[in-house]
C-alpha cells in the first residue's frame, strides 16, 4: 500500500493528542499525552488500558465532544485543530458519520424501539421514510425487531444495547465509537452483543474503535492497542 | 426535518410513546388552561358588565344631554333645530329641581325632573322604568294583579316616583288584588284588571255570571251595578275606575262563578318647592301640591339618582313658579352613533356649532366619566392581579422543566455525542413550554367558551349558593348577569383581542419559562454530562 492511498483510506487520525486535567490533589494530571491514532475504511481497532487510564477521554477527544490540549484530528480529509471549542458544523458532521456506542446504553425512555433507532436519522437530517425500512432490517439483524414498538425500560440489558448498537449504525456512518459496550452484560451475553457489533460493522464496512477491559473481545478486532501512561502503543 | 426533531423530542417528552401523557405535562396544561380560562372569563365579563352599564346609561340619558350656557335661549327654537338634524332620532327637553315631598310625618328631598310625556319615551324609556319598579303585594288569600302603570297615566297632579321614595313616604300606586276563588278552575275563562289609573277609589268589585254569557259588575260602594254580555261587554267607564277585561278559556263560565277584586287607590303626597319658599318669606302662603303616586319605577343604571320624582313638565314649572322653563334637553342619535365614541365626540361639537355656542352638548360617556374610569380602573386592577399569578405558573413551569433538565443530563449529552447541537437541545425545553402553553391556551379558551355559553345557569348556581333564593333578586339588580352579553370572539373585536390577547401570554409566558431550563441544557458539558451517574 502506498503512502497515498493509505491516506485516502483513512476515516480518523489524530496526531499528538494531549489532554490533562486539573483535579485538587493533582494539579496538572496529563491523560493523554502525544497520542497518535489511525483508523482504516472498513477496519477495527480495540483499546485496552487499565481503569482509568483515559480511554473513555481519548474517544470523546475523537468525537470532539470536547476539546484537547493539543494535537489534530483528521475526520477524513477534514483537518481539525483538537485544542478548539467544538462548532456546531462538527456536530452535524458527527451526526452523519459517526456512531456511538455506550456501555450504559442510552435510550432515550420516551420513545420506542424504533423511535430510538430513528433519533439517528432525525438528528443528522435524513429521511424518516427512507431509513425506516433500513432501521427495521437492523433491528432484526440484531435479533429484536420484535420488540420495536416496546418502550426501552421494558427490555433487558441485552436488548436495550442491541437497540444501541442498531441506532449507532443506522446512519451508515464512517465510525462507531464504541466505550465498553459490553461492560454492563454478564459473559455470554456480552459475547453475543461482540459478535453482533464486529459482523454488523464489517458488514456495513464501518469502521469501529471497540474500547474494552475483555482481551478476548480486544483479540477479535483488525488491529489492538494498549493505553498506558498517557500513550497509546500498538500490539 | 432538520430542525423539528426538537419539536418531536419536546413532544415526546410531553407525551410518550405508550404512555399518551404524562404526569407533568398534564398538570401544567391544566394549570395552563385553568389560568387562561379565568383570566378571559374575568375580563369578558367586566367588558360584558361595561357594554351593560353603557347601553343602560344611554336608556336612562339619552346619548347626550344639552345644556343652556345662557340665561335666556330660546329652547323651542334650538331643540326644534336639533331634532331636524338627520343624525337625530329624538329630542326631549326636562326641566329638574329638588322637591321636598311629604306623607303624615315621611318626607323625601327626590331628585325631580319635568318632562312632556308625549315625547320622552323616544329618549327615556320610561314604561320599561315602570315595569322594572313594579313589585307585586305578596297577598293572604289573594293575588297581586295590578297592570304595571304606564306613561298615559301621567298628568300634571300625577307622579313616577322611585321605589326608594315610594318606600321612604310609605307610598304605593293603585293596587288591585283579586281573592283567590274556590271555584276557580283555570279552564275557565279569567277576568283582567286592565288598567288601574292614579284616580282610581278604594273599593270592592265583584264580577259575577248569571248564565255562561252574561255578568253583572257592581262595585261595593253601590255606585256601578250594570249587567253585561260578552256581545255588549262593559264600556270604558272612564278615569277614576279600573277597567276590567274579560278572558275567555277552554270551558265556558257558569251562573255563580264570581271574580271578586279588593281596589286600594293611590297615595297621595304633599310636595313643597323652593319657590314656595321664597313665596313664604314675603308671607304668600300658599298650599302644599297634593299629587298621586301614578306609578314607581326604577332606572336599571346605577349612577342615575336613587332618590328621583318624574313629573310632567307643566308640574315642574307650577313648582318652580316659572313659566316656559327648560334646563336643558336629552338627545337620541342614530344607532350606528351608538359605538362610536369619537364619531359622537364630534357630532355634539358640531351641534354646539349649529347653535352658535348657547348650549353646551356633553356625550353621555364625558358625563359618565368617572364611572368608566372606575370600570376600566378595576379591569385594569383585575389584569395587574392576575398577572403574577400567571408568573407563578410560569415559575412552576420553569422549575418543573429545569428538574427534567437535571433527570436528562446524561440523554442531553448523548443527544450531543449523536451530533445534536447545543442550541437544538436547549430548543427540546423551550419546544415543552410552547407546547404546553399552546395547548393550555386553546384547552383554556374551550373553557372560557363554554364558561360564557353556560354563564346564566352557571352565575345563579353560584349566586343562589351564596345569596340563596331570595337573594338572588338583589345580587342581580346590582350585577344583572341575566341581561349581560358577553360577546364570543367571532362576534366582537374587543372579545377577540381579549383572547388573543391571552392566548399569547399564555404562549409567551410558557415559552419563556422553558427558556431557562433551555439555557441550562444547552451549556452543558456533553463529555461531563455522559459521565455523570
Ligand atoms: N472532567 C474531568 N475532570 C477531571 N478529571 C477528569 C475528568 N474527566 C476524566 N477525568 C479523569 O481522567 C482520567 C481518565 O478518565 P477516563 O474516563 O478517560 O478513564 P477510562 O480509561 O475510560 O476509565 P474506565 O475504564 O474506568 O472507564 C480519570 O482519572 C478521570 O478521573
Ligand atoms: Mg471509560
Amino acid at each position: 500500500m502506498s503512502e497515498q492511498t493509505k491516506k485516502e483510506n483513512v476515516v480518523l487520525h489524530a496526531k499528538s493528542l494531549s489532554k490533562s486535567y486539573s483535579i485538587v490533589d493533582a494539579p496538572d494530571l496529563k491523560v493523554l499525552n502525544q497520542v497518535n491514532i489511525t483508523l482504516h475504511e472498513s477496519s477495527s481497532l480495540s483499546i485496552r488500558g487499565d481503569s482509568g487510564c483515559g480511554k473513555s477521554t481519548l474517544l470523546n477527544l475523537l468525537a470532539r465532544l470536547e476539546p484537547a490540549d493539543e494535537g489534530t484530528i483528521f475526520w477524513g480529509e477534514k483537518r481539525i485543530a483538537a485544542a478548539s471549542k467544538p462548532l456546531a458544523v462538527e456536530a452535524s458532521w458527527r451526526a452523519k458519520h459517526v456512531g456511538v456506542v455506550y456501555q450504559s446504553y442510552y435510550l432515550i425512555p420516551e420513545l420506542n424501539v424504533l423511535e430510538n433507532v430513528l433519533m439517528s436519522v432525525r438528528l443528522s437530517g435524513l429521511s424518516i421514510a427512507e431509513y425506516e425500512p433500513r432501521a427495521k432490517e437492523l433491528l432484526d439483524q440484531m435479533g429484536v425487531e420484535s420488540k420495536s414498538k416496546q418502550i426501552p425500560s421494558k427490555l433487558s440489558g441485552g436488548e436495550r444495547q442491541r437497540v444501541a448498537i442498531a441506532r449507532a449504525l443506522v446512519n451508515r456512518p464512517k465510525v462507531i465509537l464504541a466505550d465498553e459496550p459490553t461492560g454492563n452484560l454478564d459473559e455470554r451475553t456480552g459475547a453475543e452483543i461482540m459478535k453482533l457489533l464486529l459482523n454488523a460493522s464489517a458488514k456495513e464496512k464501518t469502521s469501529l474503535i471497540l474500547v474494552t477491559h475483555n482481551p478476548s473481545f480486544a483479540r477479535a478486532t483488525d488491529e489492538t492497542s494498549i493505553l498506558k501512561d498517557g500513550k497509546l502503543i500498538y500490539e | 426535518m432538520k430542525s423539528a426533531w426538537p419539536l418531536f423530542l419536546a413532544w415526546k417528552q410531553l407525551f410518550p410513546s405508550q404512555k399518551k401523557v404524562s404526569f407533568f405535562s398534564l398538570l401544567a396544561i391544566v394549570g395552563v388552561a385553568l389560568g387562561v380560562n379565568v383570566m378571559i372569563v374575568v375580563v369578558a365579563f367586566m367588558q360584558g358588565f361595561q357594554q351593560k352599564f353603557r347601553s343602560d346609561i344611554i336608556d336612562a340619558q339619552g346619548h347626550a344631554r344639552a345644556v343652556p350656557l345662557k340665561k335666556q335661549v330660546d329652547w323651542k327654537k334650538d331643540t326644534k333645530k336639533i331634532s331636524l338634524q338627520p343624525e337625530v332620532e329624538k329630542v326631549s327637553p326636562y326641566i329638574q329641581g329638588h322637591l321636598l315631598l311629604q306623607n303624615r310625618d315621611y318626607h323625601a328631598v327626590p331628585f325631580s325632573m319635568g318632562i312632556d310625556p308625549s315625547q320622552s319615551d323616544g329618549v327615556l324609556p320610561l314604561n320599561q322604568f315602570l315595569q322594572k319598579g313594579f313589585i307585586p303585594i305578596q297577598g293572604y288569600e289573594s293575588r297581586d294583579v295590578t297592570p304595571v302603570p304606564t306613561t298615559d297615566l301621567l298628568d300634571d297632579d300625577v307622579v313616577f316616583i322611585t321605589q326608594q321614595v315610594a318606600n321612604r313616604l310609605g307610598v304605593r300606586s293603585a293596587t288591585a288584588l283579586l281573592f283567590d276563588d274556590q271555584n276557580d278552575s283555570s279552564e275557565k275563562g279569567r277576568v283582567l284588571v286592565e288598567q288601574l289609573d292614579p284616580y282610581v277609589e278604594s273599593d270592592e268589585w265583584k264580577i259575577e255570571f248569571i248564565d255562561e254569557d252574561k255578568y253583572n259588575i257592581r262595585n261595593q260602594q253601590g255606585s256601578i251595578d250594570i249587567n253585561c254580555t260578552f256581545n255588549q261587554p262593559l264600556e270604558d267607564l272612564g278615569w277614576g275606575y279600573p277597567k276590567f277585561k274579560l278572558v275567555e278559556g277552554n270551558k265556558p263560565f257558569s251562573k255563580g262563578d264570581q271574580f271578586k277584586f279588593q281596589i286600594f287607590r293611590s297615595s297621595t303626597i304633599e310636595i313643597y318647592s323652593p319657590s314656595m319658599i321664597e313665596k313664604a318669606k314675603s308671607d304668600e302662603m300658599s298650599p302644599p301640591r297634593e299629587v298621586r303616586v301614578g306609578g314607581i319605577f326604577q332606572v336599571p343604571w346605577q349612577g342615575f339618582h336613587t332618590d328621583a320624582l318624574i313629573g310632567t313638565d307643566r308640574f315642574m314649572e307650577d313648582m318652580r313658579g316659572e313659566e316656559n322653563a327648560c334646563d336643558g334637553f336629552f338627545i337620541k342619535f342614530q344607532t350606528d352613533y351608538l359605538h362610536d365614541e369619537n364619531k359622537l365626540g364630534e357630532l355634539c361639537a358640531r351641534l354646539e356649532g349649529e347653535l352658535e355656542g348657547d348650549w353646551s352638548i356633553i356625550p353621555w360617556f364625558i358625563e359618565n366619566a368617572w364611572f368608566f374610569d372606575l370600570l376600566k380602573f378595576e379591569e385594569y386592577l383585575m389584569v395587574l392581579i392576575m398577572i403574577p399569578i400567571g408568573l407563578v405558573a410560569a415559575f412552576a413551569i420553569a422549575i418543573a422543566l429545569m428538574t427534567t433538565v437535571l433527570r436528562k443530563i446524561r440523554e442531553i449529552g448523548l443527544l450531543i455525542a449523536m451530533g445534536g447541537t447545543r442550541f437544538s437541545v436547549g430548543m427540546i425545553f423551550c419546544m415543552q413550554g410552547f407546547i404546553i402553553g399552546s395547548l393550555g391556551a386553546f384547552i383554556g379558551c374551550g373553557m372560557a367558551l363554554t364558561f360564557i355559553r353556560y354563564r346564566d345557569s352557571l352565575m345563579s348556581f353560584i349566586v343562589t349558593r351564596i345569596a340563596g333564593e331570595d337573594g338572588q333578586a338583589g345580587v342581580t339588580q346590582f350585577y344583572d348577569f341575566y341581561s349581560l352579553e358577553v360577546s364570543y370572539p367571532w362576534e366582537s373585536e374587543q372579545s377577540m383581542i381579549t383572547f388573543l390577547t391571552f392566548i399569547f401570554f399564555a404562549i409567551g409566558v410558557s415559552t419563556l419559562a422553558g427558556l431557562l431550563p433551555a439555557w441550562r441544557a444547552s451549556r452543558m458539558n456533553p463529555a461531563e454530562a455522559l459521565r455523570s451517574e
